[in-house]
């Protein structure tokens, strides 16, 4: 090749560098103003006291963030959240995998109608959802009705005025919404693993659980690490169902970070917007730290 | 050469698009925080200063919401914030009416519907943290409880009302109690949060019992006969919203006493607080009070599901129980029980009529509040007839419609018993907590019925927490 040749191609990279970063800037600018600056932002604000009309330096300045460490209410959501957390988490994603192996056969019937049904849930909005549980599980609602007339039960259970009910009422319904949301990705994780591996197991003489052990479950490493970091972040931020399906209750048992911090910005009496934001750095570097560790332990490419 | 030019000028144009579209929105943060530096430095006459001066181009820009004349700009005309179509709204309206067709026939109002009662704090909260107190209307209807906190976090979105051509004492005390600060008067009361107890007479008539016995009854008494009324009916005596819990504050100011004492938390130390929370408790443990989980519960399950034989509440409830339209004719109110015995009064809720600092006829305004709530009989039945709303207003609540008897409530004039009860409610101490005291109480009687608090344990943590929150 010749020495203009070179000497153009260069002058063309530099100028499709260009046009790249004039095609970037208007986006990047939008992404600038509306998102990073509201965050420095919020930052301030997390340092500051008082009502919004004349807030002022707290004092000390980071008093908003050890008084979250000293509220019971708070600590208390923290320690809903990480309950939801620990148990839906885990457990929704063992039934999203195995549903997916289920309707990844390929002798199965009317895949394409199953698939549908259990990804159905997806589509209902997130306080429909939460509202439709609550009338399932109100205390003269259809859980009770079958299961007094099936004579499990005795009487009419409150479901949702019992801490540790409302809880288990809460995962029940998270469950349902986002299994189906999962089992999507680990359906197209599996459609990506070759027949012939499980072939070639078959052969070997693996029967069906060490197969899904050994093959399935490594080879979908990469989606597994990325379902749960989205629930992670997803479960930290729980807001729709603790506000509409308990409201927080009884006694705080069901409130999570996000219903807490609502409460204190727009939600009872006069807005504390300082200690809100504070709070809401708090989920932030939670959220950051779950995520660094799962993707530290998870990831082990090759 | 030709593509490039067209990659140029399509970069070109979205470009251009963008800054015109947020070219609005980007004046407005600089804006803003202009006026919390200035808002932050300078004390409230500055405020009222760049308030003024904010004045004329806020007009240009509730030109689009205020159909012909705006806000701020007079000519007989004033809007006004509220939320209920079908209690306080038809209130206003009536007054308009009543003003328009007697004193002033410019006069008009424009009544900008809100959700709900938080739209009207939100509208203040948002114009309180930019500083910009042009967005609001001449008049808001404001809850009597939060009324005190946003004065005191907000001063420069209201003006007093001083001088207004009101006669204060044909008003109930207690009502006026809220919209009063530091002695001066705010606002003008709308309607009537008397809470009063509702009874189904049939079934009390049932069970060996007349309203009669549960009029000045004490607790104890009432539970007893709740439990009679629950073995022979199924019908819980009373009920409640487990997360809101307002039979607390309604029973505490019915003994005269409050949730707070010179400022702080009263609730371990208050022995007839205590004796409340465990008369409560006791009446859930032996099915006498039916908790419901939340306020929706409250009033579809427990009320218009029909499994309550009582109900004790601010007097706007009684709509919901109306709702149930086979029970027309058993119902009957009467006073609040008592620890002692005797006919115990209190208030629950309502809301008052309040100028902010965005109206600039307040002339007119005063004189429109005046002429209208301040005591037109007119303006009071309409408000009554078309919304239900009741009002504190001594000498209005004397007039034919008040007396009628209602057909629901077994041919009783419940209007004019509700007045005239809420001249007897007793003043006593509020604080800008007040919801939150009653929200940590609530918690605390779960605790104690579900977690096996005793009693001290958890009034001891509601006050713990209440204290914290408070920042005492």
């Amino acid at each position: 090749m010749g020495e203009n040749n070179k000497k153009s191609g260069k002058s063309i990279l530099a100028k499709q560098q260009r046009a790249g970063w004039l095609f970037l800037a208007p986006a990047t600018l939008l992404i600038v103003i509306m998102s990073f600056w509201p965050i420095i932002q919020a930052v301030f604000t997390s340092l500051k006291t008082g009502s919004s009309a004349s807030m002022t330096w707290s004092n000390p300045i980071i008093n908003n963030y050890t008084r979250m460490f000293a509220d019971k209410v708070f600590m208390r959501s923290v320690g809903n959240t990480f309950f939801y957390l620990i148990i839906q988490v885990p457990v929704m994603l063992i039934i999203a995998i195995l549903l997916a192996q289920l309707l990844n056969n390929k002798d199965l019937k009317f895949k394409g109608f199953f698939r549908t049904c259990v990804f159905l849930p997806c589509a209902t909005s997130l306080v429909s959802y939460s509202l439709i549980f609550k009338s399932l599980f109100a205390t003269q609602g259809l859980i009770n009705t079958i299961l007094v007339n099936l004579g499990i039960l005795e009487n009419n259970f409150n479901f949702l005025g019992n801490g540790s009910s409302a809880k288990v009422v809460i995962i029940i319904a998270l469950i349902w919404r986002w299994t189906g949301y999962n089992m999507v990705f680990f359906l197209a994780g599996l459609q990506n693993i070759e027949y012939s591996v499980y072939e070639a197991a078959k052969i070997d003489g693996a029967n069906g659980w060490k197969t899904f052990w050994s093959i399935t479950v490594p080879l979908l490493r990469p989606t597994i690490i990325m379902t749960f970091i989205m629930s992670i972040n997803g479960t930290l931020q729980l807001f729709d169902e603790s506000v509409n399906l308990t409201n927080g209750g009884p006694a705080n048992a069901t409130i999570t970070m996000s219903h807490y911090i609502y409460n204190n910005s727009f939600g009872e009496g006069v807005a504390n917007f300082g200690y809100a934001s504070a709070m809401a750095f708090f989920v932030f570097i939670l959220v950051a730290i779950l995520s660094l560790i799962n993707m530290k332990v998870g990831d082990k490419r090759d | 050469m030709k593509r490039k030019l067209l990659s140029l000028l399509l970069v070109g144009a979205m470009t251009a698009t963008m800054f015109a579209g947020c070219g609005g929105g980007s004046d407005e943060p600089a804006a803003d925080n202009a006026a919390d530096d200035a808002a932050n430095d300078a004390a409230d006459d500055t405020a009222d200063d760049a308030a003024d001066d904010t004045a004329d181009d806020a007009a240009d820009d509730t030109a689009d919401d205020a159909s012909d004349d705006s806000a701020s700009s007079g000519g007989g005309s004033l809007t006004v914030y509220a939320w209920d179509t079908s209690f306080n709204i038809p209130a206003l309206q009536a007054a308009a009416d009543d003003y328009k067709a007697n004193v002033n026939p410019d006069f008009s109002l424009e009544i900008v519907e809100q959700p709900d009662s938080k739209g009207v704090e939100q509208a203040i909260t948002l114009a309180g943290s930019s500083g910009d107190y042009s967005t609001l209307p001449d008049i808001v209807l404001f809850q009597d409880h939060y009324i005190q906190n946003y004065v005191a976090d907000y001063p420069d979105a209201w003006q007093s009302i001083d001088g207004i051509d009101i006669d204060w004492n044909d008003f109930s005390a207690e009502k006026l109690d809220y919209s009063t600060i530091d002695g001066v008067h705010y606002g003008v009361p709308v309607d009537n949060g008397n809470a009063v107890c509702a009874y189904r007479v049939d079934l009390l008539e049932q069970c060996g019992y007349t309203i009669d016995d549960l009029t000045g009854c004490t607790w104890e008494k009432f539970i007893e006969i709740g439990e009679k009324v629950y073995a022979e009916t199924g019908k819980y005596l009373m009920t409640i919203n487990a997360d809101g819990n307002d039979l607390v504050y309604i029973m505490l100011q019915a003994e005269g006493e409050s949730q707070f004492k010179d400022g702080e938390p009263y609730i371990t130390e208050n022995e007839t607080l205590v004796k409340i929370v465990d008369i409560l408790v006791e009446m859930a443990q032996k099915n006498v009070l039916y908790l419901a989980n939340s306020w929706s519960d409250y009033c579809d399950q427990a009320i218009v599901g029909d499994m309550v034989a009582g109900v004790m509440n601010g007097n706007w409830i009684l709509p919901t129980i109306s709702k149930v339209e086979a029970n027309s004719g058993k119902w009957e109110l009467t006073s609040i029980p008592t620890i002692e015995g005797g006919e115990g009064y209190a208030s629950n809720g309502g809301s008052s009529l309040y100028l902010t600092s965005n109206c600039k006829d307040a002339e007119l305004a005063k004189d429109f509040l005046a002429y209208t709530f301040g005591g037109s009989t007119e303006t009071y039945d309409n408000a009554l007839r078309n919304g239900g709303v009741v009002t504190t207003c001594i000498s209005a609540g004397k007039s034919d419609v008040y007396n009628e008897g209602v057909a629901f409530f077994n041919d009783q004039p419940i209007y004019s018993k509700i007045v005239e009860m809420g001249a007897n409610v007793p003043i006593v101490e509020q604080n800008n907590y007040h919801y939150s005291a009653r929200n940590y109480i609530g918690t605390a009687i779960i605790n104690i019925l579900q977690n096996g608090y005793s009693t001290a344990d958890a009034l001891k943590e509601a006050e713990e927490q209440l204290r914290f929150e408070m920042g005492l």
